[in-house]
């Protein structure tokens, strides 16, 4: 291909050449030969072009405005395929209708599979099958988005009958319409994961995106040390501030519900509302540094009617690069039952480390979390909620860009004197 | 007159060098630096390596309070796509993929960058859609196009950041 273009040049090259030597004056032979230069490189760029063109298809009918999205296994997204229908009419003629289509729905999932052995007495081995998750956005105009995300987890009592059988418990877990003002200020509506933990909102329920298969505890689904929901409003925005990036989150919502692992999904069991305000800096200088901390309010009123005031105040430091990758975390929870003067403060802290190997394709990465966990035992709120100290070192391979296969070990120990428990995990998670 | 001779004899030794060894000094020049494209509505003329950092990385998505940017990116293997991961994203192929993902999944960005074949359709599209903004051979910018500037300089200049 490259030769025709050659010999192309040559010969366009050599006729003008051929004829200027014999009559042209030297200056207007000049202005031809840097005519004929930048045709040339004009030929080069686009033989280069034709040779840097992916092994893909190039559509036959002339332009399709795929997204990033679309490049998944998911394939096709409906903006993808809208776009496309567009870009048909492109080629037929009518100019680039590059415009976007309202609503433009896209869909994503995320979903696991696992292996476990533990040394743990009461606790057996086996396969279990992680959570299936769906995650659709759409865009409504072109300031106002919705974005849910939908979870299937396989649970032993989620079936009908006595005892109940296994199954699948469906949730809505994330459920938020957007207004986009500008990116100093949006304003939301629905139900988050609360962002006053950079787990929680950093990975969601995408257990493809984490390097390690376990969520830190202090952040688990279901727990109960953070609330990991949050039903109401949010607004957020960035601003530049001299290049340090300051973003913030501010939300008020209903809180904790009597059982303080949920949130008030259908309404706040009592008049006062949880408030929230997150910062975070991500400074242009130390580029992949994310620095933050968030203060939370909330009063809990537990099923017995006792009611307690909630303050919790957390901070957290991210190195988002995988050359090494840093994540850590501290949370402290202050509890003070009303009408008491005793306050009880619960800590949680998690550091994790991971570094992507230089060799092999960049496929392996290994990771090493250290994890504390600390409650009061007169704490009321968090009753049965247990402490911790343990280990979690693990190994990642990307198997494809979408998919990996992890290994962990985990060394825990509840209580100061007790034995340490022993576990090892199998995970491939993928995202489609 | 014999001196404009020997210059016309040199640059014709040249071009004939330039195409038997498939390369000219010059093009090499400007095939090597990638020009920041945008649409001609977008309100600014430069940016700090920085800005086009928040830009690419969807951290800033609105040009003004009625201008959102839409990103083009050239789709994987174009020497255009590689030089903006390695200089602005700092990321492989991989983690690039999966910063979108996880961007759009964090409900950050509605959508991640538009994938663009090549340079021509580039620059059709930076034609059509206000706010658009992306990265092309500076060989081949079309006059009708407004090229910005990275840290102050154009393609070509000493110090261009994206080559």
């Amino acid at each position: 291909m490259k030769n025709q273009w050659k010999w192309l040049g040559l010969l366009l090259l050599g006729m003008p050449l051929a004829g200027g030597a014999q009559g042209a004056d030297p200056a207007s032979q000049a202005e031809l030969i840097q005519e004929l230069l930048a045709r040339v490189q004009k030929l080069e760029s686009r033989v280069a072009e034709l040779e840097n063109q992916p092994k893909m298809q190039r559509p036959a009918n002339g332009i399709v405005l795929a997204s990033m999205e679309s490049m998944s296994p998911a394939g096709a997204t409906m903006e993808s395929l809208q776009s496309g229908m567009q870009a048909s009419g492109t080629a037929s003629g009518q100019g680039t209708d590059a415009q976007p289509a309202y609503p433009s729905l896209k869909l994503a999932g995320f979903s696991d599979f696992n292996f476990s052995a533990t040394d743990l007495k009461g606790s057996r081995s086996g396969f279990t099958e992680g959570q299936f998750i769906l995650h659709l956005t759409s865009a409504l105009s072109s300031k106002v988005n919705f974005l849910s995300e939908l979870s299937a987890t396989a649970r032993s009592d989620a079936g009908t009958g006595s005892p109940p059988a296994t199954g699948f418990n469906f949730e809505v877990e994330r459920s938020i319409i957007r207004f986009e003002q500008s990116d100093h200020f949006k304003a939301s509506f629905g139900r988050y994961h609360t962002p006053i933990n950079w787990w929680n909102t950093a990975f969601h329920h995408g257990q493809w995106l984490q390097t390690s298969i376990s969520r830190p505890e202090m952040t688990q689904f279901g727990g109960r040390l953070i609330p990991v929901h949050f039903v109401g409003g949010l607004v957020e925005g960035t601003v530049p501030l001299s290049g340090l990036n300051l973003n913030y989150n501010a939300g008020l919502g209903n809180g904790r519900g009597s059982v303080i692992s949920r949130g008030g999904d259908a309404g706040d069991n009592n008049n006062n509302r949880a408030w929230l305000v997150n910062l975070f800096a991500k400074p242009d200088r130390l580029f992949g540094l994310v620095v933050g901390g968030s203060v939370y309010r909330d009063k809990i009123t537990l099923a017995s009617g006792r009611e307690f005031r909630e303050w919790i105040t957390s901070g957290h430091i991210v190195w988002q690069k995988e050359n090494p990758e840093l994540i850590a975390e501290f949370a402290n929870v202050n509890h003070q039952e009303a009408g008491r003067e005793n306050t009880f403060n619960s800590q949680a802290y998690y550091v994790q480390v991971a570094y992507r190997l230089p060799w092999f394709e960049n496929l392996w990465k290994p990771y090493y979390r250290f994890e504390y966990i600390h409650i009061p035992r007169s704490d009321a709120v968090f009753q049965g909620v247990p402490n911790l100290a343990g280990s979690v070192v693990g190994l990642r391979y990307d198997i494809s860009s979408f998919a990996a296969i992890k290994a962990e070990y985990r060394n825990q120990r509840r209580l100061p004197g007790q034995p340490h428990g022993n576990a090892g995990f199998l995970q491939t998670s993928f995202t489609f | 007159m014999k001196q404009l001779s020997h210059r016309l004899q040199y640059a014709a030794v040249l071009l004939i060098a330039c195409l038997v060894v498939g390369r000219c000094p010059a093009a090499a020049q400007s095939a090597s630096d990638v020009a920041i494209v945008a649409h001609p509505d977008v309100p600014i003329d430069n940016l700090s390596l920085a800005d086009l950092r928040k830009i690419f990385m969807g951290d800033r998505q609105f040009w003004s309070s009625n201008l959102r940017i839409t990103l083009l990116i050239r789709a994987p293997v174009a020497r255009e796509r590689n030089v903006v991961l390695k200089t602005i994203y700092q990321m492989t192929e991989a983690q690039f993929r999966q910063y979108w993902i996880s961007k759009v999944f964090r409900a950050e960005a509605a959508s991640g960058p538009k994938i663009v074949y090549s340079n021509d359709m580039a620059t059709e599209l930076i034609g059509g859609i206000p706010g658009s903004i992306a990265f092309v051979d500076a060989a081949q910018v079309p006059p009708n196009v407004k090229v910005l500037k990275a840290n102050g300089l154009l393609p070509g200049e000493k110090g261009y950041p994206l080559r």
